[in-house]
């Protein structure tokens, strides 16, 4: 009974693992210890206590339920079953059937009615005293509906169909699962029953196909189920695998939403990478303890002070972001990045410009992304470049709010229409800032290329990288925390 | 794990119950933390927003097992001097002093300097040692002879740095100070520790992992009616359906900080100090301050209060 449950428990927490929640070996133990505590009377009781000990956050928690929902779908815990039994029945209930008491006779319920759909075809088959000769045949016809589920979960096994990716692959392993529990030989026998024109054996065989048939549809549901269960969530982070390393300038409207949330987990991991680092520093309170022990060694007088006092030391980043048309994109994800990086990038400033530079801080503090760059589009967007400007306006407004713990990033392609380059506005912030980020989307190759001004401005710029996809992106961002800490 | 009052904790249901002779009204999940918590010995991370009874859960558990409830309030720059324990420095300046005068007496009749020092080491030393520590909640709660509730209000206010100096204490209930050695609790009496949190920042995977998570979102109707009903029983229920309803509501507008619970405990007893019958929306706009604490909330709020207030007293 243990092992069974926690066997149970055991896959669950993996199925708990591809819906993205962070489940640790640690915690599964604590999880079985609490279901020691609790038992599996009470379902309610059961998916709070789990819910409690497994799920970490709203998210989590809202994950948890719906997992918790498929997963046990009807009461898995009954005692008077075989372990086999009560570990795949579970799963064949695919109307997701369950007793909201979760008691004994609701799962006995349930059964019970599965057992009258798998058997539906025989309620004309009085006086038949033909067997089948197959082996599915035979669990096909016998009234063993349980047995039947136990012989597909163990087929699902066989073909390792919690391995399942993508939706494509459905087909293919409702296949396997009918072959391995032995379809070839029961469809030799009803060829052999028919070809034998036997009215009675003509019944038979017309009941074996309608009874293959109906299994045939029960493996999909199963198949599907376990699709749901096992692959969903890993076909989603194969996408997302995908999506980062897209140009981004490639991304369509319909993945934005899923670049929004790749932005944010990046970010998360960025942040947790970098969390704040803390200097001594020597001013505030005085550190008794340590002065203390410090000054033993002097024969107890206060000799070398000791503060308290810690200093957070977070970078400055000010953002410069082309937004004319070809640009506006990879300014767009820049943004998202810098904007979620909030908790240790509390100081962001982001301007954009084609010609004029205007400062867009409050602007994509207040608002949603899109709002934000919509209005940013609109305020700013679809000018002829002209860098030269941009440097000028920066200079007269912002120039005096650099200093050496400054981080300036440029986003642009410095294609300047053959305008004045004013390389030497960038010389001066290179000098007055802590580093100087240049980010093109296009490649090196041509950056020299036509009415490109890289060559001017890149050895005004401590980096200066080609950056066009996500991957990219979080490079330069990882670096820029590194640098600040 | 055997404290005093034990039977309170025998199930869900008897929790439920004894919350709700103490007028805590919980639903299954609380009390389920709570079972939990002591059957497993493990810690309770309370997460969820501002003033849905976090604080006053542990506050209520103390109470409810006649156990001392002992606080430990968070904030940025707290550290192991402020929560876990410090030295009497002045009791050991004194000691030094002491020590010093009677040098002469515990030297006695040494020859050689090897001598002396190996004489004072014998002499033994209580310079670091329990008599001149100073407990701090954490190392109280872990001596505390009867069990006791450990709060740790608002963890997400302190450093990360903190959040590790809590992960002895939170698995093995012990405490390690350089100078004297590890203290453990009373492996009968451990303390029942509650971690609240407002979600200021994420806390980290470390300490998440070492305790059983329970997050308290906004009541329900029902429930809020209920709560109301036990913490200010003169309410007259027809003013109550009213006035949760009219919280129900305000919680679904894009307001930049929705009513709480205790805001909506705040309200009714301001509703009954005013002697109201039922709400109308002239008694709403003199008394929004109580419920809305922005200006720009109260602003939003006003301009659409009549249909509020109707579809409130519609549904009271």
């Amino acid at each position: 009974m243990t092992s069974m449950s926690d066997r149970t428990l055991v896959d669950f927490v993996k199925v708990l693992r591809t819906a993205e929640l962070k489940v640790s070996p640690a915690e599964t133990l604590d999880a079985m210890q609490a279901m020691d505590v609790v038992g599996y009377e009470d379902r309610e009781f059961l998916k709070n206590t789990l819910s409690i000990v497994l799920a970490k956050n709203p998210e989590e928690k809202e994950a948890f339920d719906t997992c918790f929902e498929n997963y046990f779908s009807f009461d898995k815990f009954q005692e008077t079953e075989t372990e086999n039994i009560t570990e795949n029945t579970n799963e064949f209930d695919e109307d997701g059937e369950f007793d909201p008491d979760g008691s004994p006779q609701g799962g006995g319920k349930s059964s019970g009615k599965g057992m009258g759909q798998g058997g539906g075809g025989r309620e004309d088959d009085d006086g038949d005293e033909l067997e089948s000769t197959s082996s599915l045949g035979k669990l096909l016809l016998s009234d063993d509906n349980t047995e039947l589920m136990i012989a597909m979960a163990e087929a699902g096994r066989k073909v390792q169909v919690n391995q399942i990716v993508v939706f494509t692959q459905k087909g293919l392993y409702t296949r396997k699962i009918m072959d391995a529990m032995g379809l070839a030989e029961l469809q030799q026998e009803i060829a052999d029953l028919q070809s034998t024109g036997e009215a009675q054996r003509l019944n038979l065989a017309g009941k074996l196909t309608r009874a293959s048939d109906r299994l045939r549809d029960k493996v999909r549901d199963y198949v599907e189920k376990q699709f749901f269960l096992h692959a969903d969530e890993s076909g989603k982070q194969l996408r997302e695998e995908l999506l980062k390393k897209v140009k981004l300038s490639n991304l369509e409207k319909r993945n934005f939403k899923d670049v929004q949330e790749i932005v944010y987990k990046m970010a998360k991991k960025l942040i947790a990478i970098h969390s704040r680092r803390r200097k001594q520093f020597r001013r505030g309170h005085l550190d008794i303890r340590k002065t203390l022990r410090h000054n033993m060694q002097y024969d107890g007088m206060f000799f070398d002070l000791k503060w308290k006092s810690s200093k957070v030391d977070r970078p400055k980043v000010m953002c410069i972001c082309d937004v004319s048309g070809s640009v506006s994109n990879y300014s767009r994800f820049l943004l998202m990045f810098l904007y979620s990086l909030a908790e240790v990038l509390p100081k962001v400033r982001s301007f954009a410009f084609s010609s004029d530079l205007g400062e867009i801080t409050r602007l994509f503090e207040q608002s949603t992304l899109e709002d934000a760059m919509a209005k940013t589009m609109r305020d700013y967007g679809n000018g002829s470049t002209d860098y030269g400007q941009m440097f000028q306006d920066f200079k007269n407004h912002c120039m005096d709010d650099v200093n050496n713990k400054t981080t300036i990033i440029i986003l642009g392609d410095a294609r300047n229409n053959f305008g004045e380059a004013r390389d030497e506005i960038l010389r001066e912030m290179y000098d007055k800032a802590k580093r100087v980020i240049w980010l093109n989307p296009e490649p090196k190759m041509s950056w020299t290329v036509g009415d490109a001004e890289m060559k001017k401005y890149a050895p005004c710029c401590h980096q200066a990288e080609v950056c066009n996809s996500l991957v990219h992106l979080e490079r330069v961002v990882s670096n820029l925390l590194r640098a600040a800490t | 794990m055997a404290i005093k009052n034990e039977d309170r904790l025998a199930n869900v249901d008897v929790i439920e119950e004894n919350f709700e002779s103490l007028h805590y009204i919980c639903n299954a999940q609380i009390a389920t933390a709570v079972f939990l918590a002591y059957h497993l010995e493990k810690p309770i991370l309370i997460e969820g927003p501002p003033g849905v009874g976090k604080t006053e859960l542990a506050k209520t558990t103390a109470e409810m097992l006649d156990l001392p409830c002992i606080r430990l309030q968070c904030y940025e720059g707290l550290d192991e001097s402020k929560a876990i324990y410090e030295w009497k420095y002045g009791k050991q300046l004194l000691y030094t002093q002491v020590l010093k005068e009677t040098l002469g007496e515990i030297l006695e009749g040494a020859k050689g300097l090897s001598e002396s020092v190996q004489k004072l080491h014998d002499f033994g030393d209580i310079f670091f040692s329990e008599q001149f520590l100073e407990p701090r909640p954490l190392l109280k709660a872990l001596k505390a002879e009867e069990s006791c509730v450990l709060l740790i209000d608002e963890v997400d206010k302190s450093d990360q740095e903190f959040e590790s100096l809590l992960l002895e204490m939170l698995s093995d209930y012990q405490l390690s100070i350089p100078e004297i050695g590890t203290i453990k609790a009373n492996p009968d009496k451990k303390p029942l520790v509650f971690l609240t949190s407002n979600n200021t920042r994420e806390i980290s995977d470390a300490l998440k992992r070492r305790c059983l998570h329970l997050y308290i979102p906004f009541p329900d109707a029902n429930l809020e009616s209920k709560i109301v009903h036990a913490r200010v029983p003169d309410v007259p229920e027809r003013l109550r359906s009213q006035l949760v309803s009219f919280i129900q509501e305000l919680r679904s507008m894009d307001l930049k900080k929705v009513p709480a619970i205790s805001e909506t405990i705040d309200w009714a007893r301001t509703l009954i100090l005013l002697h109201t019958e039922s709400l109308d929306a002239d008694l709403v706009r003199q008394t929004l301050n109580v419920i809305l604490k922005f200006q720009e909330d109260v602003e939003a709020v006003e301009s659409e209060l009549q249909s509020v207030t109707n579809k409130a007293l519609k549904e009271g």
